[in-house]
Formats: C-alpha cells, sequence, structure tokens
C-alpha cells in the first residue's frame, strides 16, 4: 500500500495551525485586556476637579494659550 | 505556573512527534498514512477529557456559584470543541486514503459528530447571552444535559448502525495492541492532555481578566 | 396549595389559553397541513420509495412541529406581560414546569394526532396491528421531546435570537430519542411486535427519566431572576 505523505503532512499540517492560531489569539487578546488595563489606571490616576473620571476639557491646557502672539511654534 | 505549563507542554507535544515519526514503525497493510493516528486519537481522547471537566465545572457553578468553575467551564468547552473539530477533520484525512471515503455514517463517527454539534450549540448560547452570572448559570444547565445525553447518544447510535448491517470493517485502532504502537500514542495523549490543561488555564485566565477590564 | 395543585393550575392555565385563544394550535394545524404538500412534493408519488421513508418523514412532521409549538411555551407570558407573575408564583419552581410540561404534552399529541391521521389518509399507511405499539413509542418519545423542549424555551426566552437558538440546542440533544422513535416506527410499520423493538422503548425510557428528573431539578436555577 502506497504511503500517502501527503495525507499525513495534511493531518499534521492542519492540526498545527489551528494550534498554533489559536494560541497566537489568546496571546494577542491577552495583550489587549493587559493594554486596555493601564489604559483605565492612568486615567483614574489623572487629577480631577470635578470627580470626573477624565479630566475636564476645560483643564486642558491648549499649545497656543502658552505662546506669545507672533511666536513660531515649536 | 502557566508558563512552566506551557514550556512542559511543548515538550511533551515534541516528544510525541518524535514517537510518532521516530519511534513508531511503519504499518504493515495501511503504510505510513496510519501515523495519522497519533495525532487524530489522541485529540477525541482529550476532548472527551474537556467535555467531562466540562459538566463538572458546571455541577460545582451550579452548587457553589463561583464564576471561576464557569470559566473552566467556558474554557473546557472552546478547547474541547476545537480538538472534536480537528479530530473529525484528522480522521477525514485518514479514512480517504484508508475506506477510499472522507466521511461514513459508522456508529464511532456519528456520535463524535454529534457531540461536536452539541457542544457547538454550548458555544452559541455562550455567545448570546450579556449577562455573564445568567449566561453562567443557562450553561451550566446545558452542559449537564449534553453531559447526560452522551451515553444515551452512544447508545442510540451504536444499535442504529450494528443492529440492521453487519458493523464497519474497518475501525481505526481495529489493529491496536503492539506495544510499539502503544507507547507512541500513549505519551502523544498525554502530550494532548497537556495541551488541553495548558489551553484552559490560559482561557480561563483571559476570561478573567476580561471580565475585571469591563468591571 | 399542594405542588400537584401548582403544576396543574399552570397546565389549566395554558390550556384555557390556547382553548380561547388558539393560537398556536390553528397555526400548527394549518402548518403540518402544509408540511403533507411539501413532504409529496419533494418526494414524488412513487409508492414504494415513499414507504421507505414514511417513518423518519412521520417523525420529521412531528418534530417541525414540535419545534414550533414548544418554542413558545413561555412566549404567552412574555408576550402579555406575564413572566413576573409566573416568577411570583410560591413554592418551588419545578411545578411550573411540570404544568408547562403537561400543557406541551397535551398540545403536542393533539398535533400528532392530526399530523398521523393525515398521513394514514393521504399516504395510505396500514396502522392495523402496529397502532397499540405505535402509540406507545409515539408518547414516550414526545415526552422525551417535551421535557427537554420545555426546558431549553425557558432558557432561550429571554436570549437573544431566540427562535434560531431553540431549535439548534433543541436537536443534537435529542438525536437519541429521534433515532429510537424512527427505528421503532419502521419495525413497528413493517408488522414487528412491540417486543422486537424493546431496546428502543428501553432507550427511550431511560432518555425521558433523565431528561425529566434534570429537568426538574435544574428549572429552578433556569428561572432564578
Amino acid at each position: 500500500m502506497p504511503d500517502h505523505w501527503s495525507f499525513v503532512a495534511a493531518a499534521y499540517g492542519l492540526t498545527a495551525a489551528v494550534l498554533l492560531i489559536y494560541w497566537r489569539r489568546l496571546a494577542t487578546k491577552e495583550r489587549e485586556v493587559e493594554a486596555s488595563k493601564r489604559l483605565n489606571a492612568e486615567r483614574s490616576r489623572e487629577p480631577s476637579i470635578t470627580g470626573h473620571p477624565r479630566s475636564e476639557p476645560a483643564s486642558r491646557t491648549p499649545l497656543q494659550q502658552n505662546q506669545r502672539p507672533g511666536a513660531p511654534l515649536p | 505556573m502557566v508558563k512552566t505549563l506551557g514550556w512542559l507542554t511543548a515538550a511533551a507535544l515534541a516528544a510525541g512527534l518524535v514517537m510518532a515519526f521516530g519511534v513508531a514503525p511503519r504499518e504493515v497493510t495501511q503504510g505510513n498514512v496510519q501515523r495519522i493516528m497519533y495525532v487524530h486519537v489522541p485529540l477525541i481522547l482529550a476532548s472527551y477529557v474537556a467535555f467531562v471537566v466540562l459538566a463538572v465545572a458546571s455541577l460545582v457553578y451550579l452548587v457553589r456559584r463561583d464564576l471561576a468553575a464557569d470559566r473552566v467551564a467556558h474554557a473546557s468547552g472552546e478547547v474541547g470543541v476545537m480538538f472534536v473539530g480537528l479530530g473529525i477533520a484528522t480522521g477525514s484525512i485518514w479514512g480517504k486514503p484508508t475506506w477510499g471515503t472522507w466521511w461514513t455514517w459508522d456508529a464511532r463517527l456519528t456520535s463524535v459528530a454529534i457531540l461536536f454539534v452539541m457542544y457547538l450549540g454550548y458555544l452559541l448560547l455562550r455567545g448570546t447571552i450579556d449577562d455573564p452570572e445568567r449566561a453562567a448559570r443557562y450553561c451550566a444547565v446545558l452542559g449537564i444535559v449534553a453531559a447526560l445525553d452522551i451515553p444515551l447518544v452512544h447508545f442510540s447510535v451504536y444499535w442504529w448502525r450494528t443492529l440492521h448491517q453487519p458493523p464497519s470493517l474497518m475501525k481505526p485502532g481495529g489493529f491496536t495492541g503492539s506495544s510499539s504502537i502503544l507507547w507512541p500514542l500513549l505519551v502523544n495523549l498525554l502530550a494532548f492532555i497537556l495541551l488541553y490543561v495548558y489551553f484552559v488555564a490560559r482561557r480561563a485566565r483571559l476570561l478573567r481578566a476580561q471580565a475585571e477590564a469591563i468591571a | 396549595m399542594s405542588y400537584a395543585r401548582r403544576a396543574l393550575a399552570v397546565a389549566w392555565k395554558d390550556l384555557a389559553v390556547e382553548r380561547r385563544s388558539k393560537e398556536t394550535l390553528n397555526a400548527l394545524v394549518f402548518f403540518s397541513l402544509l408540511l403533507l404538500f411539501v413532504f409529496q412534493f419533494t418526494l414524488g408519488g412513487d409508492r414504494e420509495r415513499l414507504a421507505a421513508v414514511l417513518p423518519g418523514v412521520l417523525w420529521l412532521g412531528f418534530v417541525l412541529s414540535a419545534l414550533l409549538a414548544l418554542g413558545r411555551t413561555f412566549l404567552v407570558e412574555r408576550e402579555h406581560d406575564c413572566w413576573e407573575g409566573l416568577l411570583l408564583a410560591p413554592g418551588d419552581k419545578s411545578a411550573i414546569y411540570l404544568g408547562k410540561l403537561a400543557g406541551n404534552l397535551a398540545l403536542m399529541l393533539v398535533v400528532e394526532a392530526l399530523v398521523l391521521g393525515l398521513f394514514v389518509v393521504f399516504f395510505d399507511i396500514d396502522l392495523g396491528r402496529a397502532l397499540p405499539g405505535l402509540l406507545v413509542v409515539v408518547l414516550l418519545g414526545t415526552l422525551g421531546l417535551a421535557a427537554v423542549g420545555t426546558l431549553f424555551a425557558a432558557m432561550t426566552a429571554n436570549v437573544r435570537a431566540r427562535e434560531l437558538l431553540f431549535p439548534v440546542l433543541l436537536l443534537p440533544v435529542q438525536i437519541p430519542v429521534l433515532l429510537a422513535t424512527v427505528k421503532a416506527t419502521e419495525a413497528l410499520l413493517l408488522g414487528e411486535p412491540l417486543g422486537a423493538v424493546g431496546h428502543w422503548v428501553k432507550l427511550l425510557l431511560a432518555a425521558d427519566v433523565v431528561y425529566v428528573v434534570v429537568s426538574l431539578l435544574t428549572f429552578d436555577v433556569v428561572l432564578e431572576a
């Protein structure tokens, strides 16, 4: 009986591919969740006058405010 | 800890590959295509482990109401469905050159296919419920019903296939018994069970992190 | 109120609603008539081929109408905003399950009797001696379908895409019941006695016991708010 190596390769290749994809997906998702957690933590650490979790728009200082009129942009 | 488990799993899988291609002999009647067994059988058996763990975790959730148990059930369902799917696919690839067909409605094939669709439904149910607590409750009930259904499926399919016509002649595993085949199979089985545990550990950890990120 | 009386109250309420509105029953009767056309057109007029597939087709008719009927189990409560009322019923919630199961069983048996009658007339089945055995098989099979169907209907009542999810969950779980009933019906219609299909009847009995007991034990969990 012939060996059918191509079928063996297909079976092992398919299994390896699916398992690798699943493993990679787990890793990416983990990194995503980590990143969003860090972002949330940073946001909550920012000082807030009004008690809002995010900084108030009024408390942000636009670039132009600190510059004398006519001065070149940094 | 999960990381150590990961390296252990990788080592076991590598050992399994060496056993499957280096140690195991070329099968006399089927030729080298029989080496598919060393990935096919462990996949199916590991998926059975997954479904048993799913049922136990479901029961534990209903008794203790601990979402950690539900996360184990969820992860087991996902990995189990993946393993069964791969097991069916590899079996199909093995069947084509040996039986001459990708699929036959043989008793064992049919009951595994039913298992696949049953637990696919389980994952579908999970996907449609947003409230984690309710998803856990409903899925625990479904997980227990499905587990109790497995013996019924097994018997009904067996009788359906065997009482009115002779059992199919060529079954995978019909030639087991020699230790030269048994050891590679056992090593691969261990490797895939380790892989299952590793995947479930990581998936459950991810599920907890996701739940915490939302909360 | 005793447990049995509470279960009866739920069943009686459902049957009374159904008797007055005939919402589900009318649609189901019409549906089973339509199924007859579908089967006839897809299978063709060849008598012999028809006789060979008849048990399967008969159960296909039962299952399709069961999917429609069972899926609606808890929709009466949802459509008329009585869900909370049902939940507030005192005592063990499994009484509600038993009541709903009894109501569903009655509804399905009526529809199945009708489908069977239509099959006898239009496909020329000779029931003859097979009838008592067939009754046993139909009763046991329907109980299995309804037992899991009622439980799953409660689960999918509050879920997105419930019309889709209900059959997708129910059908794989019910495969043992389907195999058993179709095979037993086939043998019975060929004139074999009920004893010849004893193993299928035992399987159906085991399935019914498992399904009803599990549903009774877990129904409380499903209805928790």
